[in-house]
């Protein structure tokens, strides 16, 4: 743990476990997990389904709790806020992207990725809006409303509605798990060269050797506990580990 | 089928309530209108057996088409009843309504509540109905001695013994209380104030001159009273009949079961109102919900229902629903006759109180309104659930039915509002019988047709009525208008529940203040004289109650005055039909009263037996100045009488005589109008101030300038739009509770994007505000169409009118900005529930990927 001390930790988890329902029903989603996310660095979380990966991704993002055990975003305990504060918290320092139902169907693409702005009651940051919109590509769909835009186009709406805020940390949750490998692939590129040009923090939880190959360090999630981690990942060489934590 | 429906039901506890509040309140209004009637009339009922119980045979004067109560005969035929074999003995007494108890102040006991009912006291106690109280003094002997009814002895806190004023036909008087009397066991009579004179000092006080008004007669034993009556009416001199006392108890209690008629087909027709109301919610409320299960219900298409299985399905669901609101509804109906009682107690009708009476007819119909309203309401919602193709469950485009095009719903709005509005014109222009069938046939009709077009209006109306709030609220500002645009139907018929309630509160409100205005131009035209002076009393419902004769008298000793002219009023029959007939002095009425007479008219009818006749009357009935007319009186049969003249203001009435001509065919019994004007520099008020001490000392009288006739009317006008305001009030909250409705399904519809929203850092408090915010544009999108109707509506009622005397048409500007803030403060109410549900929303639900 010595990059701890060079590098800044954006959110981390300690010892976190959740569990659904009570008595001998109970399940235990998450089982003790401790783990860290440095900044600017692209991490993905990847584990068979049930594994727990989104019930990790909602426990650090504050829009769920543990059961037991600390999660922090900075240095902040979310275990100590109140609701009104946590979700201020959320739309200063953190970013979402799920994989549907990402986009305001009543808000044209421009007022859906300025959302946590004018939630805020925030101006833009022009210069900053600028450059996430030429990012994206989506200079010439801002006036379309979410019907109007392709599968692809409306998840990299939600990505820059993501960054906008210039958040601490983003999370995804298989933002790309509905899209077809172009748009898929547009949306992960757009996501790397936020990491790359403006340092951004992701989180991205998937289940595809080839989406995670985008992140900087993968974690693997079996049974709420990691199992595993690995840096600099290929397609081929997650697919491999996975093999043999499967076998 | 029938128990996935049932279950369907049970697992939407919150659909289910919101739902049946709707039913719930328009099936109590129904069955609560019965039970306060039924109760009514059973307390009624009950009344006459008791009064009936020991009359075999009355006698009272032919009164044929006139109905009166206390027409008198004479006393003589007493003796004869009494000589009749088989009569066991025989009463005579006479009756009153206009004698005037006053309290302990001098003010009139009763006020505009239940009349006063004087009657001479009963020598044989199994015919009077009337007895003393135990150990509270004595029946009435003779001069001087009055007894009360136990119920105004205590709320006036008299005492025996006590000296109590009674204005009566010789006005003001003092008599002793010399006893307490009950209604058999009952204290009150039905809240009525009783005053009960010995038989002789009673004639004095009531103004009968050695006459009767009945004789109540019991039939030795075995004897058959039809063949006694028969035998009684043999001895009895022309104009005086003998009824079974069966027949006289039928009698009175058909003209109380008539006026009780039009009083609960009054409630009805406000109890119609709210299930009109209910019907768009509950209809709203099928349409969302079906919407929401597209999918289950695509479902079960796709494994094998067929379209009609699944139209099946919701309508025993609504059966259900349905059903459970009926019993409630009916339950709810006990506290809602409650209520309608304490709303009349309100406006001083003084509605006695009683143990509550449910009759299985009750209960039928309200089972009937809950289960038809709901199933009905559910017809065209299941119709569109039955069009569910079977792909909707797999594809998420399909799940959409196609609409009809906006080309389409503007038309069949149109013809829709067309028809109305050809309905309600039919009805302003015909009879007045079928016209409120028709008024009301159309104003229904043109609602749907409004609520068929309104969608077309809600996506710019809501934009327009929701501009300020992005500027205001930010995105919740935002989000709020916008999602009431998205909907446009679903607002749009929100809304339209909304705007019936509010409509017709408009029409009422415009109506009332353009009458008020007609009242005002009518009265400042109509008397020229400084004071009216007419009688607290109001006995019959189309007369002015007359005053006590002496009162013209005294007045006329008055210097302050200097024309003193009083006004009789009373009915005739002409060709069989009912008119009513005013007389005046013509020597004196031309200073007092607006005629506009032509020619010398005035002066020809202070001649007997002639009469002046409107321009406008004349030409309807056909008749020319100089014809003989036959009148046919109460009192002195059919006269012969001539139209000598005519005149042009027929706001008042149709025809005048003099009053010599009416002290001679009627029996007169005092004046209903009194006319003064103050005497050369006195002013209206200092002649007001001088004649107080004769006002006062009689009590039952009022001496009104004219800005206080149109004052004590505009009162009049403003209870009346109270009452029914008041009874609007449950349409306008079954309409608020419908915004509540389609807001909290709204809101579970949108689980998602609230979820997002707070995800991405919406705040409670912003979530609230934005559902408030939805709930205020609907609201006020209901009222502004309901305003804009009831103003159209009231508009083209008062021009309908126009002949009727109404001039003005005058639109209250105040009330009805009062009517759109009350609607958005309603608006506000509605969403507390929805805005807390939607703000404790779980964020996870949101992002959950099922
Ligand atoms: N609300 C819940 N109630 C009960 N169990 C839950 C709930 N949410 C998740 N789980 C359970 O927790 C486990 C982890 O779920 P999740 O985090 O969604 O897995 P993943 O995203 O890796 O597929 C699963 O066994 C799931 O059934
Ligand atoms: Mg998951």
């Amino acid at each position: 743990m010595t990059t701890t001390e060079l590098t800044r930790t954006a959110a981390r988890v300690e010892n976190g476990i959740k569990s659904y329902g009570e008595g001998d029903a109970s399940v235990h989603a998450l089982n003790g997990v401790t783990v860290s996310f440095v900044q600017g660095e692209f991490t993905a979380i990847m584990g068979p389904s049930g594994s727990g990966k989104s019930t990790l991704l909602h426990c650090i993002a504050g829009l769920d709790t543990l059961s037991e055990g600390k999660a922090y975003i900075g240095d902040v305990d979310l275990a100590s806020l109140s609701d009104r504060d946590l979700t201020i918290l959320r739309r200063e320092r953190v970013g979402f992207i799920f994989q549907a139902f990402n986009l305001i169907p009543t808000l044209d693409a421009r007022e859906n990725i300025l959302l946590p702005l004018t939630i805020a009651g925030k101006d833009a940051d022009t210069d900053w809006y600028n450059q996430i919109i030429e990012t994206v590509g989506l200079a010439d769909r801002l006036t379309h409303l979410p019907a109007e835009l392709s599968g692809g186009q409306q998840q990299r709406v939600a990505a820059a509605r993501a960054l906008v805020s210039r958040p601490e940390i983003v999370f995804a949750d298989e933002p790309s798990g509905n899209l077809d490998s172009k748009s898929s692939a547009e949306l992960l590129g757009f996501m790397r060269r936020a990491v790359k040009e403006f340092g951004q923090t992701i989180v991205m939880v998937t289940h595809d050797p080839g989406t995670a190959a985008y992140a900087d360090r993968i974690v693997f999630l079996t049974d709420g506990k990691i199992v595993d981690e690995m840096s600099d990942p290929t397609a081929d060489s997650v697919f491999d580990r996975l093999k043999s934590l499967g076998g | 089928m029938i128990k996935t429906a049932f279950k369907s039901v049970l697992a939407h506890k919150v659909r289910l309530v919101l739902t049946a509040v709707a039913i719930i309140l328009g099936v109590s209004l129904v069955t609560g209108t019965f039970i306060f009637t039924d109760t009514i009339t059973k307390q009624f009922d009950t009344l006459l057996d008791e009064i009936y119980s020991g009359t075999d045979v009355s006698v009272r004067a032919e009164t044929g088409d006139f109905s009166a109560g206390t027409e008198p005969f004479p006393a003589n035929v007493l003796a004869d009843v009494e000589q009749v074999d088989g009569v066991a003995v025989a009463d005579g007494g006479v009756a009153s309504l206009t004698a005037q108890v006053l309290d302990r102040d001098g003010m009139p006991i009763g006020g505009q509540g239940p009349p006063t009912l004087g009657f001479s006291w009963g020598e044989t106690p199994s015919l009077n109905p009337m007895k003393i109280k135990d150990d509270q003094g004595r029946a009435p002997e003779g001069p001087g001695e009055v007894v009360l009814d136990a119920n105004t002895v205590s709320s006036a806190g008299f005492a025996v013994g006590d000296t109590v004023t009674i204005v009566g036909f010789e006005g003001p008087d003092e008599f002793e209380l010399v006893g307490v009397a009950s209604f058999g066991d009952q204290d009150s009579l039905l809240g009525a104030t009783i005053v009960l004179f010995e038989l002789e000092e009673a004639m004095r006080v009531f103004g009968f001159d050695d006459e009767l008004a009945g004789i109540s007669v019991q039939a030795e034993p075995g004897v058959d009273s039809e063949q006694l009556a028969m035998d009684i009416a043999a001895v009895l001199p022309t104009g005086v009949e003998a009824v079974t006392g069966e027949t006289e108890q039928n009698e009175q209690a058909a003209d109380i079961n008539e006026g009780l008629g039009f009083l609960s087909i009054g409630l009805l027709a406000f109890a119609g109102v709210s299930i009109f109301v209910g019907a768009f919610i509950i209809q709203n409320t099928f349409r969302i919900i079906i919407a929401q299960r597209t999918r289950e219900l695509a479902l079960l298409r796709a494994i094998g229902a067929t379209g009609r299985q699944v139209r099946w399905m919701v309508l025993v669901e609504a059966f259900f629903v349905g059903l459970f609101g009926s019993i409630v509804g009916i339950v709810v109906g006990f506290a809602m006759a409650l209520g309608i009682r304490g709303l009349m107690n309100l406006v001083g009708l003084g509605i006695p109180s009683g143990s509550l009476v449910l009759l299985p007819r009750t209960v039928i119909v309200g089972m009937a309104v809950g289960l038809i309203l709901t199933m009905a309401s559910a017809l065209l919602p299941a119709r569109k659930a039955s069009k569910i193709p079977p792909v909707a469950a797999l594809r998420e485009d399909a799940a959409r039915t196609p609409r009809r095009s906006l080309h389409t719903r503007a038309l069949a709005g149109s013809a829709v509002l067309g028809l109305g509005v050809v309905f309600l014109f039919l009805g302003l222009f015909t009879g007045i019988g079928r016209a409120i069938v028709l008024v009301g046939l159309g104003a229904a009709v043109s609602f749907i047709g409004v609520s068929v077009l309104a969608p077309l209006a809600a996506k710019p109306l809501a934009n327009i009525i929701g501009w300020p709030l992005p500027r205001l609220f930010g995105v919740a500002g935002q989000l709020a208008r916008e999602n009431t645009k998205r909907k446009p139907r679903r607002t749009a018929s929100t809304a339209s529940a909304l705007m019936v309630g509010v409509a017709l509160v408009a029409f009422f409100t415009v109506f009332a203040s353009s009458t008020k205005a007609s009242v005002s131009e009518t009265v400042f035209e109509l008397f020229p004289a400084d004071l009216a002076l007419s009688s607290t009393i109001q006995s019959d419902p189309e007369l002015l109650s007359p005053m006590s004769p002496s009162l013209v008298e005294e007045l006329k000793t008055y210097d302050e005055l200097s024309v003193v002219s009083g006004m009789q009023f009373g009915r005739i029959l002409i060709d069989g039909d009912t008119h009513l007939l005013d007389a005046f002095d013509p020597e004196t009425i031309g200073q007092v009263f607006f005629l506009d007479p032509n020619d010398d008219a005035l002066s020809l009818v202070a001649e007997v037996n002639s009469m002046i006749v409107a321009t406008s009357f004349l030409e309807s009935q056909g008749w020319v100045i100089g014809d003989t007319i036959t009148i046919e009186y109460l009192t002195t049969g059919e006269v012969a009488t001539v139209i000598v003249g005519s005149f042009e203001s027929d706001d008042f009435s149709n025809m005048y005589v003099s009053t010599e001509t009416y002290i001679e065919n009627f029996r007169y019994q005092g004046d209903g109008f009194i006319f003064a004007n103050a005497a050369d520099g006195v002013t209206v008020d200092e002649a007001q101030s001088a004649i107080a001490p004769t006002i006062d000392r009689y009590g039952n009288v009022k001496a009104q300038s004219k800005s206080e006739i149109v004052t004590d009317a505009e009162m009049q006008i403003d209870q009346a739009l109270a009452l029914f305001t008041g009874l609007l009030f449950f349409a306008v909250i079954i309409a608020v509770l419908g915004i509540t409705n389609t807001l909290t399904l709204s809101v579970y519809e949108r689980t998602r994007e609230i979820g997002l929203l707070r995800a991405v850092g919406m705040v409670r408090r912003q979530v609230r505000r934005m559902i408030r915010w939805e709930a205020v544009i609907v609201a006020t999108f209901g009222a502004i169409l309901g305003v804009l109707i009831g103003i159209i509506l009231g508009w083209s009622v008062v021009r309908a009118l126009a002949d009727e005397g109404f001039g003005a048409f005058a639109i209250p500007y105040g009330q009805v900005l009062l009517a759109l803030v009350l609607a958005a403060v309603a608006g506000v109410l509605a969403a507390i529930w929805p805005a807390r549900k939607a703000s404790r929303m779980n964020v996870l639900d949101a992002i959950r990927t099922e």
